[in-house]
């Protein structure tokens, strides 16, 4: 088969049409992307600002994430939201629950959980910068609950809670995000099944744990790893309603204060390229974590395997 | 209302008249540096536009000149037609009766300092610009000489604001002194008759004020974060009284946060806010201030003083029914019995040396323009940039009998070692180190750090980046 028959025979066109398809995708992504991405790994070598001189130092850069507080004290800062996200994804798991049996207004409450995800981050942060305001909502809300206002805390100005103001924002925002998730992974579990384990006699926390977890556990540890790198990169929630001040700067605030005001964009580089390795340690602890926590679990998975199979085998 | 803005306009005409003047003398003495031999090493073409600000005569220089310029701003408030002020399109009208063939496109950024930086990086960003921080030493990859520095301090103030090795490339849009705002009702109220001259007469009438009146007496707007950057302005010359300190001084002085005994220095100005903080001078909760509700109530009276910088004062008159009551005031301190204001430059018009010949001359053009007739540093409450002009605003009324301080500029081959030693120490003096002066804040309320151990870590923080850039210790 010579070249020229090979690209006007069937297979043949079929490649020329997937490379031209793909080519623009994977150039676009290439160029914003892996690109960006491969330079910020060089600069995390190099003592640089944005403009001027470059100047390679080597390993100091990564050297000195370990050695100033404030950077290791974002890390534990992230705790907080980690602890938050475990929060969430628990409420989500029990709500989307609920809402998988029959709930009078479901679409209604549906709604209203969801809708804040529909917010932008920015507009968030002003709702909340003026919901904990002194003396603003909540405290109102609280006074008319019969609490005296020199009873109640400073939700920002305290160091002791400001934290949990924030992560609060942040469980409201994506609550909801997760719970469609949830919903939807939970819609797609055969109704038979529930149908059959009625008949079995088996009551609702049954079929939560034998059928409808199971059936979701994929989605249990997207939402799962999605809350966890959301917790190591919060950025939106401290920036906007805190400017990062008062003990409140995560990871990403003070990244960006080392980035843009100090302009040691070499740290800052660095900064990301460790994130990105925690976030990648992180994804690998979860993996083995899951394997444990679901080896009895999920039956489910390999007859839907052995159709994928079939189905390549058929297919192209 | 209407009445203010008749007034605008009225004002606007009185000072276009008034600096006809100026504009004249600055025409002279532009004829007279071409005989004089220029210092900088470079020959510029006295037909082009590089170098040559001193020699445009507005009128008749480059009328013949049709061009489309597009200038960056950071004053994107300018740019809306209910600026209370004049806004950019009527600086636009008012140039084309004088150059009706050369148009000005205006783009405004909000985030101007970051996003700035990023268009240049990108190289097209047009025409004129108002310069980010970018290092001394860079000005000339980017932006198009003036002249040099001897030429340009016969005509603006401030010309050693963006220079290197002599060459001038930026001409400040408008300069300001240094001081604090107050409310002159609320002053009146606490019986304070005189106006305080050192730290601890302020701290003695913000507790007046906190006795006898409801306002609070120094409003922190700690939560906004770059307005407690403010505070970094009053270190150099206002605390000092010496022009060398800011440039020349301070990067070769050891521990230059130290107390020095005698009531100045940097130490105790930021002492006034961790004093005024630790007292509970300053508003309730620190963390959920309100920049924007701030300058209403400023203007009503609910606050006694702000610390910022001058071009706040405007922004407070317009702000309600009582822009009377604003008054500007030096920072209370005092060196060896003498008050002092640094006074500095604001953002400075930069040319892109890499516009066409006639793109930079109409650019050119339009920015002494701007300088000497458009009346900007004037409406803005700002100190005339043209040298020629000493029509000062209403602004500097309490200011008398105070000397203005103008910093020097580095000696050469010092030019980025600010910056250098700002950005390895991080403390990013008047430089957005918003962070570190919020931390006097949140240490004076939660009592967790007595103020001499802040300020020893800034100490600290400032002997590592010396030692890291080979900085010699003189002092």
């Amino acid at each position: 088969m010579n070249s020229t028959s090979f690209w006007k025979s069937r297979r043949g066109r079929q490649t020329t049409v997937i490379i031209a398809f793909l080519l623009i995708p994977v150039g676009l992504l290439i160029l914003f992307t892996y690109f960006p991405f491969l330079k910020m790994v060089q600069f995390s070598f190099y003592n640089m600002k944005y403009i001027g001189a470059r100047k390679f130092v080597g390993l100091r850069n990564y050297r000195q994430i370990f050695q100033r507080d404030d950077i290791i004290r974002t890390l534990l800062l992230s705790l907080y939201y980690m602890v938050g996200s475990v929060v969430q994804v628990f409420l989500a798991l029990y709500l989307a629950t609920v809402f998988c049996f029959k709930v009078k207004f479901e679409n209604l409450w549906k709604g209203f959980i969801f809708f804040p995800y529909l917010i932008s981050g920015i507009a968030i942060g002003f709702i909340f910068k003026f919901f904990y305001t002194r003396g603003f909502v909540l405290d109102s809300v609280l006074m008319a609950l019969g609490f005296k206002l020199d009873n109640l805390p400073y939700w920002l100005k305290d160091q002791a809670i400001n934290n949990w103001s924030l992560v609060y924002s942040s469980v409201w925002r994506y609550l909801g995000s997760t719970m469609v998730l949830f919903l939807g992974a939970m819609m797609s579990v055969d109704n038979t099944l529930y149908e059959a384990a009625a008949i079995d006699g088996a009551n609702k926390w049954d079929i939560f744990w034998h059928i409808i977890l199971p059936s979701i556990k994929t989605i249990v540890t997207l939402n799962v790893i999605l809350s966890i790198t959301g917790s190591l990169s919060a950025f939106e929630p401290p920036y906007v309603i805190t400017s990062g001040a008062n003990g409140t700067a995560t990871f990403f605030v003070v990244m960006n204060d080392i980035a843009h005001t100090s302009q040691k964009v070499g740290l800052a580089s660095a900064m990301a390229v460790f994130l990105l390795t925690i976030i990648i340690i992180a994804k690998f602890l979860q993996d083995a974590l899951f394997r444990f926590l679901f080896r009895n679990a999920g039956t489910d998975e390999k007859p839907q395997k052995k159709v994928r199979r079939a189905v390549l085998k058929r297919g192209v | 209302m209407k009445a203010r803005k008749v007034m605008a306009v009225a004002m606007a005409t009185v000072m276009t008249l008034s600096l006809a003047a100026c504009g004249g003398s600055s025409a002279s003495s532009g004829e007279s540096t071409q005989t004089k031999p220029a210092e900088s090493k470079v020959e510029y073409d006295k037909n082009g536009p590089d170098g040559n600000y001193a020699n445009i005569v507005l009128g008749e220089t480059g009328t013949d000149i049709s061009a489309k310029l597009k200038l960056l701003t950071h004053r994107t408030d300018m740019l809306a037609t209910d600026y209370p002020g004049t806004n950019y399109q009527s600086y636009i009208d008012e140039f084309h009766k004088m150059y009706p063939n050369i148009e000005i496109d205006i783009e405004g950024i909000t985030n101007y300092a970051e996003d700035a930086l990023l268009r240049m990086q990108g190289g097209e960003w047009g025409d004129i610009m108002m310069i980010p921080a970018i290092d001394a030493e860079e000005f000339g990859n980017y932006f198009m000489p003036y002249g040099d520095l001897e030429t340009m301090e016969g005509q603006i103030r401030f010309a050693s604001a963006k220079q290197y090795h002599g060459t001038v490339y930026g001409i400040p849009s408008t300069g300001a002194a240094q001081g604090v705002l107050y409310n002159k009702a609320v002053f009146e109220k606490a019986g304070i008759t005189e106006l305080p001259k050192t730290p601890e007469d302020f701290i003695a009438d913000l507790k007046l004020i906190k006795e006898k009146t409801d306002a609070i007496p120094l409003y922190t707007n700690y939560a906004a974060g770059w307005t407690m950057g403010a505070w970094d302005a009053y270190i150099g010359g206002t605390a000092t009284g010496d022009s060398e300190y800011t440039n020349r001084k301070m990067l070769h002085t050891a521990n230059p946060f130290s107390d020095p005994g005698d009531g100045s220095h940097a130490y105790n100005i930021y002492k006034v806010l961790y004093d005024a903080v630790a007292e509970g001078l300053t508003e309730d909760d620190y963390s959920t201030t309100d920049w924007e509700g701030s300058k209403g109530m400023m203007n009503r009276g609910e606050i006694g003083t702000m610390v910022l910088g001058s071009w706040a004062y405007s922004q407070m008159q317009a702000a309600g029914d009582k822009p009377e009551d604003i008054g500007y005031m030096s920072f209370p301190i005092t060196v060896g019995g003498k008050q002092y204001a640094s006074a500095g430059a604001d953002y400075a018009f930069g040319i892109n040396k890499d516009s066409s010949d006639e793109n930079r001359m109409a650019a050119l053009i339009f920015v002494k323009w701007m300088t000497e007739k458009s009346g900007f540093s004037y409406n803005e409450g700002g100190i005339p940039i043209c040298a020629s002009d000493n029509k000062y605003p209403e602004l500097y009324a309490a200011f008398d009998g105070i000397d203005y301080v103008f910093d020097d500029p580095a000696v050469e081959g010092e030019e980025d070692l600010l910056d250098l030693l700002n950005a390895d120490s991080e403390l990013n003096l008047n430089n957005g180190g918003d962070k570190k002066i919020q931390e006097i804040v949140e240490h004076a309320s939660n009592g967790d750090m007595t103020f001499d151990a802040i300020m020893e870590k800034w100490n600290a923080a400032w002997t590592e980046a010396q030692e890291l850039n080979n900085v010699e210790i003189t002092k």
